[in-house]
């Protein structure tokens, strides 16, 4: 009886139920058949209430929200030309790294294919680089910046793994750091993926010009300072991640709209509902899964599962290999939130089971999720992507092919040698 | 029919309003804290934390409200692409009252936690009391119950449409 109603369940995620009511509907489900009242259900979802982090939440996605609204893509996009435009392939690497920090401050969600990818992709095309190339480089690099602070992906992935209980604990800012040297990793195999790419190619250089440098800079001076600001204050553990987040979201205020003025006050009003409806939007998912969560642990589910899965997997190689293969395939038609709710349940107690550390199994499901974003035929990033640039989905998919490849190797060595996600900690 | 609306539209703002100045108060608090932290002026501050934490819940719900008006809540959907016509209605319409339930259910499980909050009479640090936070559970989750119901009857309605024309 219970297995067909959870099936039924499923069935009804898959024609379309909004996810947080099908995880609700699991857990009435599950508290009834363990005959608890269903009272527990608006108990767990209080509880969203007993976690401080959580309020960093909105207000990194409402200053997402606005930094896209203006227009400091384009600003940012001139300084990389005028300072990197002249070394060879210097545009598609600061591309890289200029994608990398507009994601980890915008929340990943293919706003910056959106803002940045549409000023870049032009850009590129113009110095000459292969338009396959250019494609394939700013659909990439959309999810790039995943495992930098403050990314929200990362951050839910504390807050989420932090409610567990685990024996074994980790700060925000271990997982923080963590994610670092990976991150680096990825950028550095793109780089040299893209130098090679490209060498051959007669690609125009941009004479570097002082005067231009200066007033691109100038034109910059209000949105400069804020990623030192805010990734000095959270790596060097001067602010705690919710004051980073509320520093970050009136910087941007003041900046855009009352120094610069280039969001409206009525602009505002529309920006803040809708950035509200996002992260509203993945609360209240987080909220049902509490519940959810609750169920599982009290059913001694995960406990199960890793019984049953001990008898054909003995060693932590296999979990890992097999880890990868699942996340790359729910990273593909997945929402990175509702992966992050849905499965660290189920998962966290497995690979700690089999001697994963927290942190790493972290930097690794972000990883994967990365990948996802852009796994042809799916990936989210390559419809936003064909949406934005006018191309179909399989040129977008054959052009970001390549770059795929050079991500999963990436993958694979921050999978398997846990040192490149831990050796900067103490763990 | 007009009255109703009406009362909609009014609904609507009030949703809005709420959404919206939830947040500014977020802000606004949270900026006093960092700097009644920082500046000794030997004034408290801990009553914030409780209540930016209370915001965070209102936030959610209150994001959601507004996201089931507009139909756009984060979902799987991986088998509705492929059906069409008649059959894609039919789903449609029993996704709807399935998750009106749903959520129904929930609003019920509001209600009676904000019932026995109240008994208790627990407050906040700042003395506001923890049922007047918690009403927003019955509230939201009552509103997009009904949401889910008007989506299903919708769809009936041009169902039945379709059934007179031919």
């Amino acid at each position: 009886m219970s297995w067909l109603l959870s099936a039924l369940v499923l069935l009804f995620a898959f024609l379309g139920a909004p996810l947080f009511v099908m995880i609700l509907a699991g857990a009435i489900l599950g508290f009834h058949f363990s005959g608890i009242p269903l009272t527990v259900l608006a108990i767990e979802l209080y509880r969203l209430v007993d976690t401080p982090l959580l309020v960093a939440l909105p207000l990194f996605t409402f200053a997402g929200y606005v930094l896209a609204e203006s227009r400091v893509a384009e600003r940012l996009v001139d300084i990389t030309r005028v300072f990197f435009g002249w070394m060879p392939a210097g545009l598609a690497v600061i591309s890289l790294f200029l994608c990398a920090l507009f994601t980890a401050f915008t929340g990943a969600s293919g706003v910056t294919i959106v803002a940045l990818g549409a000023l870049l992709f032009p850009a590129l095309k113009t110095a000459g680089y292969p338009e396959r190339f250019s494609l394939g480089l700013v659909t990439t690099s959309g999810s790039l910046g995943l495992l930098i602070a403050p990314s929200l992906p990362l951050i839910l992935y504390g807050v989420i793994v932090q409610q567990m209980d685990l024996p074994k604990t980790f700060s925000l800012q271990e997982l923080f750091i963590a994610g670092l040297l990976p991150a680096l990793l990825m950028i550095a195999l793109l780089t040299l993926f893209s130098i090679w790419q490209t060498r051959g190619h007669l690609v125009t250089k941009h004479e570097f010009s002082r005067r231009e440098a200066f007033a691109t800079l100038w034109a910059a001076r209000w949105e400069l300072p804020l990623p030192f600001l805010v990734l000095g204050g959270i790596y060097s553990g001067m602010f705690a991640v919710s004051e980073a987040a509320v520093v970050t979201a009136v910087y941007v205020l003041l900046v855009e709209t009352v120094i610069l003025r280039e969001v409206s006050a009525r602009k505002l009003l529309e920006l803040t509902r809708e950035s509200m409806v996002m992260g509203g939007g993945i609360l209240v998912i987080l909220g049902v899964s509490l519940a959810f969560t609750n169920f599982l642990i009290d059913a001694e589910v995960p406990q199960a599962l890793f019984e049953l899965m001990q008898m054909y997997i003995v060693d932590k190689l296999t979990f890992l290999i097999l880890l990868n293969i699942v996340l790359l395939l729910l990273g593909a038609f997945l929402d990175i939130f509702s992966a992050l709710v849905i499965m660290l349940p189920m998962i966290v107690p497995l690979a700690l089971g089999y001697g994963v550390d927290p942190v790493h199994l972290g930097i690794i499901f972000l990883a994967n999720m990365q990948i996802g974003y852009f796994t042809p035929p799916i990936g989210m990033n390559l419809f936003i992507a064909s949406f934005r640039f006018n191309r179909p989905v399989l040129e977008l998919s054959l052009a970001t092919l390549p770059f795929m490849l050079v991500m999963l190797a990436a993958l694979i060595i921050i999978t398997y040698v846990p040192e490149v996600s831990l050796i900067l900690l103490d763990r | 029919m007009r009255h109703f609306r009406q009362l909609t539209r009014l609904l609507h703002l009030l949703e809005d309003t709420l959404l919206v100045s939830s947040f500014a108060v977020m802000l606004l608090l949270g900026s006093m804290q960092i700097l009644l932290r920082n500046l000794d002026l030997g004034l408290g501050f801990v009553w914030i934390e409780p209540l930016l934490r209370s915001l965070v819940l209102w936030l959610a719900l209150l994001g959601a409200m507004v996201a089931s008006r507009d139909n756009r809540h984060i979902r799987i959907d991986l088998l509705s692409r492929y059906l069409e016509g008649r059959t894609a209605r039919r789903a449609w319409i029993l996704v709807n009252l399935v998750s009106a339930c749903v959520t129904g259910f929930m609003a019920v499980a509001g209600m009676a936690l904000v019932g026995f909050e109240y008994e208790d009479q627990t407050t906040l640090s700042s003395g506001l009391p923890v049922w007047v936070v918690q009403l927003i559970i019955p509230f939201s989750f009552t509103v997009i119950s009904l949401r889910f119901l008007r989506l299903a009857i919708t769809e009936v309605q041009t169902e039945e449409v379709e059934i007179w024309e031919r």
